[in-house]
This record gives structure tokens, C-alpha cells and sequence, in this order.
């Protein structure tokens, strides 16, 4: 069998975000293989593990997304196909180029990360999925292989479901469904012997972006910031705690 | 013509809904034509009755194919009925559902996605988003190109008032090889919660500090007695005090309430994605250095075991009044 997690570059959360001229400026930000899609890269290394194949890594993205995929070469995947283009393009947009890709690899199943942490956005697996007409599961915590179908466990709005689904299908992450091993030194290694084929974004009809993005602004809320000292009297710093919210907030 | 996609719980709209139809009315002063409605699902025929208010035409999708909820079976709905109005501008939840299932729909319509938006207009052949970005640290504005996908955070735009009395239109959707590709088995209800979390206007939220799954009583105390939701954080999920339902954070819930208790939590950054958009933020913490503080509005030092039962006293002493 052959499995696909589809993997993206994204700043490390603990870096700070410039914004110069009304956009964000990564320059000098830590860049990282995006902790949702950590979790694919795990999962599709376990099932090649425990069922054989090949564990396959796709991105779209500039050529620095080379980077984040030799992290995932690294854990253990064994070759990657990256989509290349610069500058924004939306996930719908992606979707079709990656679907190219996916139609020529064949997997059987494919995972991606729930949420991306550049666009916040939950997009990505499901449309992707839409454009190969194959099904998809969100929020993935739980996943195994039973004759030719998949059995998954995912979070919805309120509560949880299991599904049974029929392969090949698309999934996505969640906490919880595995635990991303690191890179081991060996493994960084012999990761950077490993294939990366390179496609330019172009040659599979890709031509801009359906969605632009005009203006970006650091968002940060202002806090009142008014803190009671209550290691002594906790009940008085409570009341007034309440008082506060109360009165001043009127939030109670 | 705008479509919403009104969501339900099978007998009333949910707050979403409605702000969805704001949303749409907004766009359709722009665009042109009407609104029209969408409601999917167990309960359907009866919720359409009082969808039929706010919009021109509600169409309805239900039966026994439409039991369970998919995203490929809802996106399939959703795309029958925008055809069926003609419509350009599909306005959805941004739940978590409502995200996956409009993924599906922007490629159906070969539309541009405005996804999670705070706000959204039109103008000329364009549609225009605010929305979050970057673990919600960035507000950036988008624009997208007609046809469009917009789902609508919740919590961000005022509720719709009806206006009148539309019709009501019944919708035969057929399954495809696609909508049967996917089997529920089985539901997992969510532990606890009355309120849902990302519709809740008092969340309240406990941390590792808690010290134990028993002391989350105390939190459910204060939450029910503000008809508020309960929440946690990543690492009392990881300690299995707390279903991962309730997570709040980069990889739980985001929300927006009016009031945010941050209770014996640090505040890592991947926690404060899911809360920093609190109107108020109130955190209680021993330690006075916690990152949790620099995001308080209203905060106290001290033990939680012993300000919280006071506060709880407090909030009792106050709704008896």
C-alpha cells in the first residue's frame, strides 16, 4: 500500500510575527514543519510500518518547504514531491494542483494536518479530497486499516463519531492520534539522500489564486491588566474579583 | 441570490444560523436578489417553518439518507440548493463542521473560500473577508472572486430579526457513489457541557493547576451557575481529567465569549489561539510570572483551591440579589 501525507512550512507559534508594509514578514522567523501535519507524517510512517509500502510526503509551497519535508524524510517517509510556487495561493487552488499529484501517485490513504498555522484555515484535506472525488474525514484521533476500508475515530462540532470509510480517502489530524516521533541523527542523515521531486506549480494549471490577501495587521487585543493580589486574603480578592466584573466589566 | 446554510439542533436554528442570515442580507444589499435558506437533516421539515421567517425561500433536504451528517453528503445539499437559487454567494457556520463540508463546496463551485470570516461584504465582482491568521496573532482582510464560499465565524455578527414569511421548498438530493463512500457507526455524545462551547458567551476554563479531574467540579459549579461552558487546556486533556471535546486552543476550540475565565491556567501560546478574541479575560493563578496574566483584563494571584470557592460564593450572593 502506499500512503501520502500532505505537509506544509509554517512559523513556529513561539516566534514573533512582523507585519512591514501591511503583510507578514517571515524573515528571520523559526520555520517548521507544522505540528498538525507532524501527526500525518507520523501516522503514514506507522502504517508503512506496521503493513509495509511506501510513506510518501507532498507540499505546495515555496522552495524553502524543502526544509519542513527533509524534517518528515528525516522521521522516517521515504521520498517527497513538492509543488513549488511563491506568494499566497488559497487552499482551494491547491487543492487541484495536489490533486494532480495524488491522482499519479495513487495512495490509499492520504493525511493531512486539521489546521494550518499560517492561515489558520481547515480547508486544505477536505477539498483536496473533493477534487479527486474521494471521501474525507476531519479531525482524526484515531485510525486503522480493516479489509480495504479505513475505521476512524474524529472530533465533530459537539461529541465524536466513528466512521467506516472506503479507500482511498483523505484525513485529517488531531491531538491525540499519535505521538510525533522526533528526527533521530541517523535518520536526518540518510533523509538528506532522499529523493524530493520538484514540479513548478505552473505546469500542472495553476495560475494565481482564487483568494488575495490585502492587508495584514499584527492583532492584539489591549488588557486592562488589573491584578489582586490574593496569596493572602483570597476570599476579599475574590469579592472583589467579582465586583470588578460586576461593575466596571459588566460582564456578570 | 445569496444561500445560507442554516444550521440546526432538529427542532430550533442555532444562533449561527442567524448570523449567517445577517451576513447574507449584508451581501444580497450588494449583489442583488434575495436570500434564500438551506436546512439539512433529522428535523428539517419542522425547523424550515421557523427558517421560513427570515428568508425568501427555504429549501429542505431530509429523509432517511439524511440522518447522519457528512461532509461529502452536506456539501452535495448545499450544492444542489445554490444551484437550484442561482445563487453566487453560499454564507455557512464556520463550525467545525460547517469548515470541512464548505472546503468541499468551494470546489464543487470552483468558488473562492472566505473561511472563519469576522466580517464580509461585496463590492463590485468581488467579495471581501476579514478573518484571523497566524494562531489568530494576524487580522488580515481577503478578497475573493465570484462564485464565493463564506463561513462565518461564530459569535461575530448581530442576529437576524425575521422578516415575513417566505416559502418553503422541499429539495430531492441523490447520493452519489461519493455520499456512500462514508459510514457513521457510531456517535460519541459529549461529556458534560449544556452550553456548546464556541457558541458560549462565559467559558471558563481549568489548567493543569487544577490538580486533579475532581477539582473540574468546582469548575462546572461556576460554569452552570453563569450558564457558561466548560473548558480546558491541552495538558489536563493529556492528563485524561477532561474529554478532548473541551480543549480550548491550536488544536481544540477556538472561542470568543464575552468573558473568558482562565482558572490555574499558564497560558502557552497554543492555548491563547483558542482564547486571545475574549472580550474579557479573568485568570486566577498562584503564579504571579504566568504568561496568562499579559492576556488579563481582571486578574487574581492566589491559590485557585480557595479563590474560587469564594468567587462561586460571590457569584451566588450576586444572582440572589
Amino acid at each position: 500500500m502506499k500512503y501520502v501525507a500532505i505537509i506544509r512550512q509554517v512559523p513556529d507559534g513561539e516566534s514573533k510575527i512582523k507585519v512591514d508594509g501591511g503583510r507578514v514578514n517571515l524573515e528571520g522567523a523559526t520555520l517548521i514543519l507544522d505540528q498538525m501535519d507532524e501527526y500525518a507524517v507520523e501516522q503514514i510512517i506507522r502504517l508503512k510500518e506496521a503493513h509495509g509500502g511506501e510513506a510518501v510526503v507532498v507540499a505546495f509551497g515555496p522552495e524553502r518547504t524543502e526544509e519542513a519535508m527533509r524534517t518528515a524524510l528525516a522521521m522516517g517517509a521515504d521520498r517527497g514531491v513538492l509543488i513549488t510556487a511563491e506568494g499566497y495561493v488559497d487552499p482551494v487552488t491547491q487543492a487541484g494542483a495536489l490533486a494532480k499529484v495524488l491522482t499519479e501517485e495513487a495512495p490509499d490513504v492520504v493525511f493531512t494536518g486539521g489546521q494550518q498555522a499560517d492561515w489558520d484555515s481547515q480547508a486544505l484535506g477536505a477539498a483536496v479530497a473533493e477534487a479527486l472525488g474521494w471521501p474525507s474525514v476531519t479531525w482524526t484521533t484515531a485510525f486503522e486499516l480493516e479489509d480495504g476500508h479505513a475505521k476512524a475515530t474524529h472530533d465533530l462540532d459537539e461529541g465524536a463519531e466513528v466512521v467506516r470509510v472506503a479507500l482511498p480517502a483523505i484525513f485529517t489530524t488531531q491531538q491525540g492520534l499519535n505521538e510525533p516521533r522526533y528526527p533521530t541523527l541517523p535518520g536526518i542523515m540518510k533523509a538528506k539522500k532522499k529523493e524530493i521531486k520538484k514540479i513548478d506549480a505552473a505546469e500542472l494549471g495553476v495560475s494565481g489564486s482564487k483568494v488575495e490577501i490585502l492587508e495584514q495587521q499584527i492583532m492584539e487585543l489591549e488588557r486592562k491588566q488589573k491584578i489582586i493580589d490574593g496569596t493572602k486574603e483570597p476570599a476579599a480578592a475574590a469579592a472583589e474579583l467579582i465586583k470588578l466584573l460586576h461593575e466596571e466589566a459588566k460582564v456578570l | 441570490m445569496i444561500l445560507v446554510v442554516m444550521d440546526h439542533d432538529g427542532n430550533e436554528l442555532r444562533k449561527g444560523a442567524l448570523e449567517g442570515v445577517s451576513r447574507a442580507r449584508k451581501l444580497a444589499e450588494a449583489l442583488g436578489g434575495e436570500v434564500a435558506g438551506l436546512v439539512v437533516g433529522p428535523g428539517a421539515e419542522g425547523v424550515a417553518e421557523k427558517a421560513k421567517d427570515y428568508v425568501s425561500k427555504v429549501y429542505v433536504v431530509s429523509g432517511p439518507d439524511w440522518e447522519a451528517y457528512t461532509a461529502e453528503k452536506w456539501a452535495k445539499a448545499a450544492h444542489a440548493a445554490a444551484e437550484a437559487a442561482g445563487a453566487r454567494v453560499v454564507v455557512a457556520p464556520a463550525s467545525r463542521t460547517g469548515r470541512s463540508w464548505t472546503a468541499r463546496l468551494a470546489v464543487k463551485m470552483d468558488a473562492a473560500l472566505l473561511e472563519d470570516t469576522l466580517d464580509s461584504w461585496a463590492e463590485g465582482d468581488k467579495v471581501y473577508a476579514t478573518k484571523y491568521s497566524f494562531l489568530n496573532r494576524v487580522l488580515e482582510k481577503q478578497a475573493g472572486t465570484l462564485p464565493a464560499v463564506i463561513s462565518v465565524k461564530p459569535n461575530t455578527t448581530p442576529l437576524a430579526e425575521p422578516a415575513g414569511a417566505g416559502t418553503v421548498e422541499p429539495l430531492a438530493v441523490e447520493l452519489g457513489e461519493l455520499e456512500k463512500k462514508v459510514e457513521v457507526l457510531e456517535k460519541i455524545a459529549e461529556t458534560g457541557g449544556k452550553v456548546a462551547l464556541t457558541e458560549a458567551e462565559v467559558v471558563v476554563t481549568g489548567g493543569r493547576g487544577m490538580g486533579s479531574a475532581e477539582a473540574f467540579q468546582m469548575i462546572e459549579q461556576f460554569a452552570d451557575l453563569l450558564g457558561g461552558a466548560v473548558g480546558a487546556t491541552r495538558a489536563v486533556i493529556d492528563a485524561g481529567w477532561r474529554p478532548y471535546a473541551e480543549q480550548v486552543g491550536q488544536t481544540g476550540k477556538t472561542v470568543q465569549p464575552n468573558v473568558y475565565f482562565a482558572l490555574a491556567v499558564s497560558g502557552a501560546v497554543q492555548h491563547q489561539a483558542g482564547m486571545n478574541k475574549s472580550k474579557v479575560v479573568v485568570a486566577v493563578n498562584k503564579d504571579p510570572d504566568a504568561p496568562i496574566f499579559k492576556e488579563t483584563d481582571y486578574g487574581v494571584v492566589g491559590d485557585v483551591h480557595q479563590v474560587l470557592p469564594a468567587m462561586i460564593e460571590e457569584v451566588k450572593k450576586l444572582k440572589g440579589a
